[in-house]
């Protein structure tokens, strides 16, 4: 009998360990395989590299700067090299370090366009393809990756130059900018959208629906948007929604389709979390008010709602939690294509559907997903202790 | 001081604000048919005889097993199996586990490590479908793949039916194991008091009282898991593979589901292949409900047995 009820209780903790080991497994992975991509540049870089052609716009002279790391660096122009290698297998010279000074801080853009004559900065991680400068005796030459070198002999080149007239170098790319605004543009549509319908549903099921058939059916109907399974809202996205982006411009996917849908997805999360804050409002607080000869809608606007605001916290921060996460619904109402500058009416992609766009490709980038879903799992996890905090203050305030 | 049109105007102001609170929850609510309704019309339309791209038979869409794009063949029958097989098989991997992790954090387990195990289960909650995704086709798949080079298979790089199976027990493991955990805390302590002054053990009672008092709510958690393994899309394509034709029913086949057709080869945004998508949306919404509805007849029954 013994050994039986040591087995069963042993099979429970066996099950529990499996539940650790997936996380442990999920977290490990997630964490080894993008730390190291994880960067401040990578918040703040584009995700399409470009090419630049520029010119140096001021104090086009050799100077003298000194550089304490070991990597090859030109002491007469104030940059450091390093050989790198593109995901590409490509061999390509990196830029590690620019001199505060040096005049290759201030450059001008040359490739012809909008941008003509716009001022470009050169950031470190930067490829450097080629460089056309005027050496100690007045000849133009060329330097750089089109003349096979590495670093240390373009280091040493430059040394030897006394004007530059033109560089050509790739950015880095890879950056995710421009999913980080469309997110936070996605959050704010959806909020603003479903925040106040959702509030309003609350509290007239809170406050005012009387138990009655059409109460019923309005209450089921709100339970069962929670069942639908999350692609086929974007399914309804595309044919109801749709129509009304367009009278705002937008010609197909757009971010603003993709908040409206989303405004959908979030309405049952909030209209919950409102009224469960709305249930535990002592009803003497209304009682006093309404005594006091204030009308229904005043004591429910300025005595019950401040008093909720836990409550309609709780439900913005649940909500940006699951449109942080939402993808499938997104597919198809803001499209796969990343966009590094996003607007309201084009297609962008938010972090997720970044995820989703580079790992449906031929050539997946694990290390840049992994990256990307640090930064998800960091968000969401700080929302939930958050939501948890909250959750423990509104427990103790009554 | 008696003022008649004060009161009045606040009578007023009381109605409007009524109005737009009730306003607010009509519309939240009516959502849900506006869906339905759009959804069976637009998916409705390739069969109708005077659709644009070409009629669709409708007996060759719900029954045929093939699907395929380029050839315009659209046939869901094997993909709504596939559905079935990989929703079913995941949820009887996670059931056990999640149930057994319920009791041992309700029960068994030590305050601290109980503590422990449901931040861990609200963890693995909160972890978006991409994100399990990318754990899919970065290691359950590689996973799979050793697992079928063991016994000589060449897998397509492990994107399998295993894969898809492994990958939806670990999402609706969360799920179930918070419904049963909510389950097991509502059973009456007198039932086990009752139980254990009898002269069961604590273990006896934990496993025939407690978890047989419970098996409604842990049902209810079940039927819930299984509507997030039909209905989940991004991640399940990414490990799916998507065939051409079926049913699947090797764990080291490639395979395709209801959602991860859906998705595959989204393009263009007009045309027979993307209004077929949402005949496909009706398939799901059809396949989530008629199993919610039968495993519910189940459950009142199952609960009702004691």
């Amino acid at each position: 009998m013994k050994i039986k009820d040591k087995i069963y209780n042993g099979l429970t903790y066996l099950s529990a360990i499996i539940g650790c080991l997936v996380l442990l497994s999920i977290l490990v992975y997630v964490f080894g395989k993008g730390f190291s991509t994880l960067s401040i540049d990578m918040l703040k870089d584009d995700y399409w590299s470009k090419n630049y052609l520029v010119q140096i716009e001021e104090n086009n002279e050799a100077g003298n700067y000194s550089y304490d790391q070991d990597l090859p660096f030109s002491s007469k122009w104030g940059i450091a090299f390093s050989d790198g290698v593109t995901s590409q297998k490509e061999k390509v010279i990196t830029v590690e370090y620019i001199d505060p000074s040096s005049p290759l801080n201030s450059l001008l853009n040359m490739t012809s366009g909008a941008q003509y004559l716009s001022k470009v900065e050169l950031h470190p991680g930067s490829m450097i393809e080629k460089i056309e400068y005027v050496d100690s005796n007045g000849t133009i030459k060329l330097a750089g990756k089109i003349m096979k070198m590495d670093a240390q002999t373009l280091a040493d080149t430059l040394d030897d130059a006394q004007s530059i007239n033109s560089i050509y170098f790739k950015t880095t790319g890879g950056g995710i900018r421009g999913s980080l605004i469309a997110t936070l543009y996605l959050i704010l549509i959806s909020l603003a959208l479903a925040l106040p319908l959702g509030i309003a549903a609350a509290i007239y099921l809170q406050e005012y629906a009387k138990k009655n058939l059409i109460n019923r059916l309005i209450r089921q109907g709100i339970e069962t948007l929670t069942g639908v399974p999350s692609i086929v809202y974007g399914l309804m996205g595309v044919t109801v929604l749709f129509p009304i982006t367009t009278i705002f411009g937008a010609t197909g996917t757009s971010i603003l389709l993709g908040g409206l849908t989303m405004a959908i997805i979030l309405l049952p999360t909030i209209i919950k979390s409102v009224e469960e804050a709305l249930i535990v409002v002592p009803q003497s607080l209304q009682d006093a008010s309404l005594s006091l000869g204030a009308t229904k809608a005043q004591t429910i606007l300025k005595v019950v709602l401040p008093c909720c605001i836990n409550g309609i916290l709780t439900g913005v921060l649940l909500s940006i939690g699951r449109v942080i996460g939402e993808s499938a619904a997104l597919i198809y109402t803001m499209g796969t294509f990343i966009s590094d500058n996003p607007t309201i009416n084009g297609s962008a992609t938010s972090l997720s559907l970044m995820i989703w766009s580079f790992m449906s490709s031929e050539q997946p980038n694990f290390e840049l997903a992994c990256a990307i879903s640090i930064i998800i799992l960091a968000i969401v996890l700080v929302l939930n202790i958050i939501v948890k905090i909250i959750g423990k203050k509104l427990d103790r305030s009554y | 001081m008696y003022n008649k049109a004060f009161e009045d105007r606040n009578k007023i102001i009381d109605k409007i604000f009524k109005f737009i609170f009730m306003a607010g929850a009509v519309i939240s609510s009516s959502f849900i048919v506006i869906l339905v309704l759009f959804i069976f019309m637009k998916g409705i339309s390739p069969f109708l005889p005077n659709y644009q791209y070409g009629q669709v038979n409708l007996l060759d869409f719900i029954f045929g097993m093939t699907y395929r794009q380029d050839k315009k063949i659209y046939g869901v029958g094997f993909i709504v199996i596939n559905t079935f097989i990989s929703g079913f098989a995941s949820l009887l991997l996670s059931f056990p586990i999640s149930t057994l992790c319920a009791l041992f954090i309700v029960k068994i387990a030590p305050k601290r490590a109980s503590e422990i195990m449901k931040s861990v289960v609200e963890l693995l909650a909160s972890v978006p479908s991409i994100v399990y995704g990318v754990f899919g086709s970065g290691i359950i798949v590689h996973l799979v793949m050793k697992l079928a080079a063991i016994f000589n298979i060449t897998t397509a790089g492990g994107s399998s039916l295993l894969a898809v199976i492994l990958l939806l027990a670990i999402m609706i493991f969360p799920t179930i194991t918070s419904m049963a955990i909510t389950a097991i805390q509502a059973v009456d302590k007198d039932l086990e008091n009752a139980s254990l002054a009898l002269g069961a053990t604590k273990t006896q009672t934990n496993f025939k009282v407690v978890l047989t008092s419970a098996k409604s709510g842990i049902f209810a958690g079940a039927i819930l898991g299984l509507g997030r393994a039909f209905g989940e899309a991004t991640a399940v394509s990414m490990v799916a593979g998507n065939k051409l034709y079926g049913p699947t029913f090797n764990l080291f086949d490639i395979t395709r589901t209801l959602t991860s057709t859906m998705l595959a080869g989204l393009k263009e945004t007009s045309g027979l292949d993307y209004d077929i998508r949402f005949s496909v949306g009706i398939v799901l919404l059809v396949v989530i409900f008629v199993s919610n509805f039968i495993l519910n007849k189940v459950k009142d029954k199952v609960g009702n047995m004691s």
